[in-house]
């Protein structure tokens, strides 16, 4: 549907542009060719001869195109010699205007556009492989689709901003992300990026502006309601909006940030599985960030500052505001606020001298680097967090050494890459974060067993006949396979696999932790997290039924009928006997 | 150790060594060729094949499907002696006998795609 009307679009700029030049080119073409076959030629056996229509066409298109022959098929008569040099003026005239006006054409933006349109519809549709729909190109968005990328999972992007999808086209991504610039909150183009489309996963909405992004929201519900969609939002009144609907989850980059600067003061250990989980640079498991207990500086109490306050008050740390722009009253009774830039005089009103640590958390990268350089020279001691803004600072930011730099683009794009990839996983830390510090620390003591010092390789299996044929059979057979049987070493049987199950999703409802005992259903969902390696191994127990039963009773059954009967005739002289 | 794999291997490596057998020496000549080394091998790999079926794994049915193409080819060479035997006096001539190494030779490449496969996926599942 919107195919077509973005190939009418073309076809009717393409006819509205060449009508003048095509007209003109009728024009001339017929009174060149007319006049050369009305012109008399050379008189042979007293006879006048005349071109015919023919040869004159021919003649015309050599002239007027400019190539030039020479006169063919006979020699010419001076009349029509003459009628060339008028047939070569007009017509190359003509062509050249023709030729002008296409080359305009083909430059014209609203063309240019609408071609644009039509070969980005045209390839979304095309698509059989599953894709997710981004709306906005920023900073978080480019790291999305650099993380779907790794993932070898296809996206098709739509922004307002013509150079951010220009610069989409100089990426080396490993799998197709067509690009369109435009609006995403119209719904034409949310047609024309496939949200009906069978193969589309989810959709995005990452603009900076939170109009926009409840818009796309609220259009894409209605142009496919069964489509889950994830919303950045940084607003109360825009979050009640979207939690209204259903399928839509509302990813806040603020409040994100807040829970992973808490989740890294409070609660290392956890801080420190989710780094591991999504695969953060120079995180090793099991080895959490110290950072020390007391009285935190928190610099900026904007919109991003609220969220910290709020988090870290609710858990009982103690926390000083530096904001030129606050006022005492916001935020609450009893919190040390000092109403000036966080600079060297700022930090000692605070009390920079016995406090744990400071968060240097505005929204401009040079005051939080300065604030970072009156920190080490006023307390060294102090544990340093800071927020980094821009992707484009991030060498001023590796220079500063700072004790924690948290991106806000990256933690969203992250926690958006874990819920379109894995969501169990997010539900995970979430489950975690809710209970005692003691289960997270269990957890990682067995994950170090099973993975040590290798990055985890996360992968989810569905119990269907596609993806786990013979452990569907067997289950469907009446066999019952508990979780830790499932996991067990076809080349060292009984030894388990060195894997562990995260979760599992089962009709709906997540079971988070399972232990060893679990029985398993079909249509059951697992996650494991472990090595590549122990994926094939895993995979190779669904696959086989051979295997499976191997692991199941330990004995090799026979495989052909000839020994399947001699087995089962041994079985039953036995039985005979017995 | 499992008494069906040592039987089923001892069959898959028998057939590819007898077919090695049969064909090696000159192509045309047919005093390097044993009409009953090639006899002896289609038996042996029939025998391998009876012992596949039934094995629903996907090397099972790899396997099962190479020792098809091999009976397959070795009993085309068998047939073409039999027809050159009956044609004239004593045996196939060098033309025959080209025909029927060659055709046998087909078999050993499948044979050897079978030995192949057994022992990369004994060595795989490495148990």
């Amino acid at each position: 549907m919107s195919q077509t009307s973005d190939l009418d679009r073309v076809a009717m700029i393409v006819l509205r542009y060449m009508r003048r030049p095509l007209f003109a080119l009728l024009f001339v073409y017929s009174i060149g060719i007319m006049g050369m076959a009305l012109m008399p030629g050379q008189v042979v056996d007293g006879e006048t001869t005349y071109m015919n229509l023919f040869h004159a066409f021919y003649f015309f298109t050599y002239t007027a195109t400019t190539t030039g022959f020479g006169e063919l098929p006979n020699g010419f008569s001076d009349e029509q010699r003459l009628w060339t040099i008028f047939c070569l003026y007009t017509g190359v005239i003509a062509w050249f205007y023709a030729l002008g006006s296409l080359i305009g054409l083909v430059q014209n933006p609203h063309f240019i556009q609408a071609l644009d349109r039509f070969r980005f519809a045209r390839k979304v549709d095309r698509n059989r492989e599953p894709f997710v729909i981004l709306c906005g190109f920023g900073d978080t968005g480019s790291l999305l689709a650099r993380g779907l990328s790794d993932h070898r999972k296809r996206a098709v992007i739509l922004d307002f901003d013509p150079e951010r999808i220009k610069a989409l086209g100089v990426r080396d991504y490993t799998v197709a992300m067509p690009g369109l610039h435009a609006d995403a909150s119209a719904p034409k183009h949310l047609m024309a990026a496939g949200v009906d489309h069978p193969a589309c996963l989810a959709m995005v909405a990452l603009t900076n502006d939170d109009d926009a992004n409840l818009k796309i929201a609220v259009m894409a519900r209605h142009l496919n309601p069964r489509l889950p969609v994830i919303c950045r939002s940084t607003s109360a009144r825009h979050e009640a909006n979207l939690r209204a609907l259903d399928n839509v989850t509302v990813v806040d980059p603020f409040e994100i940030f807040a829970q992973l600067l808490y989740w890294a003061i409070a609660r290392p250990e956890l801080h420190n599985l989710n780094a591991w989980f999504v695969g953060a640079p120079g995180v090793k498991l099991g080895a959490p960030v110290q950072i020390p207990r007391g009285n935190w500086i928190l610099c900026g109490y904007g919109r991003m500052g609220r969220w910290i306050h709020r988090y870290l008050k609710a858990h009982g740390i103690d926390v000083r505001i530096i904001d030129p722009e606050m006022h005492a009253s916001e935020a609450g009774e009893g919190t040390v606020t000092v109403q000036a830039r966080a600079d060297h005089s700022a930090l000692v009103t605070a009390g920079i001298d016995d406090a744990a640590g400071v968060v240097a958390a505005t929204n401009r990268d040079s005051d939080n680097l300065s604030t970072l350089l009156s920190v080490t020279e006023l307390n060294p001691e102090a544990f340093r967090i800071v927020r980094q803004n821009s992707h484009e600072n991030q060498v001023a930011f590796d220079a500063a050494r700072a004790d924690l730099v948290l991106q806000h683009s990256l933690t969203t794009a992250r926690r958006i890459l874990k819920l379109l990839i894995s969501p169990l996983v997010q539900e995970l830390i979430d489950w975690l974060a809710e209970r005692e510090p003691a289960q997270t620390k269990e957890l990682v003591a067995r994950l170090q067993a099973a993975v040590g010092e290798e990055p985890p390789h996360l992968w989810s299996v569905r119990l269907i006949p596609g993806e786990a044929p013979a452990l569907t059979e067997y289950l469907d057979a009446g066999g019952a396979v508990a979780l830790g049987t499932l996991c067990r070493d076809a080349r060292a049987f009984p030894e388990g696999l060195p894997c562990e199950a995260l979760a599992v999703r089962r009709a709906g409802q997540s079971i988070m932790l399972p232990d060893k005992d679990f029985q398993l259903g079909i249509g059951d969902e697992l996650l494991f997290c472990s090595v590549h390696r122990v994926e094939s191994m895993l995979q190779a127990t669904l696959h086989n039924p051979y295997t499976l039963r191997y692991i199941v009773t330990g004995v090799d059954e026979p495989r052909g009928y000839v020994f399947a009967w001699l087995e089962d005739r041994r079985r039953r002289r036995s039985e005979h006997k017995g | 150790m499992n008494l069906e794999r040592i039987a089923f291997g001892f069959f898959i490596i028998l057939t590819l060594s007898l077919n090695y057998a049969f064909v090696a020496g000159g192509l045309e000549t047919p005093a390097h060729h044993n009409i009953w080394i090639l006899t002896l091998t289609i038996i042996v790999n029939l025998v391998a094949i009876g012992l596949k079926l039934g094995d629903r794994s996907q090397t099972g049915a790899l396997l099962l499907a190479s020792g098809l193409v091999a009976g397959l080819l070795l009993i085309t060479a068998r047939v073409v002696w039999i027809v050159a035997e009956s044609g004239g006096a004593g045996g196939p001539g060098p033309r025959e006998m080209a025909d029927i190494v060659s055709i046998a030779t087909g078999a050993l490449v499948a044979n050897i795609v079978a030995a192949v496969i057994l022992v990369g996926d004994t060595l795989l599942s490495r148990r």
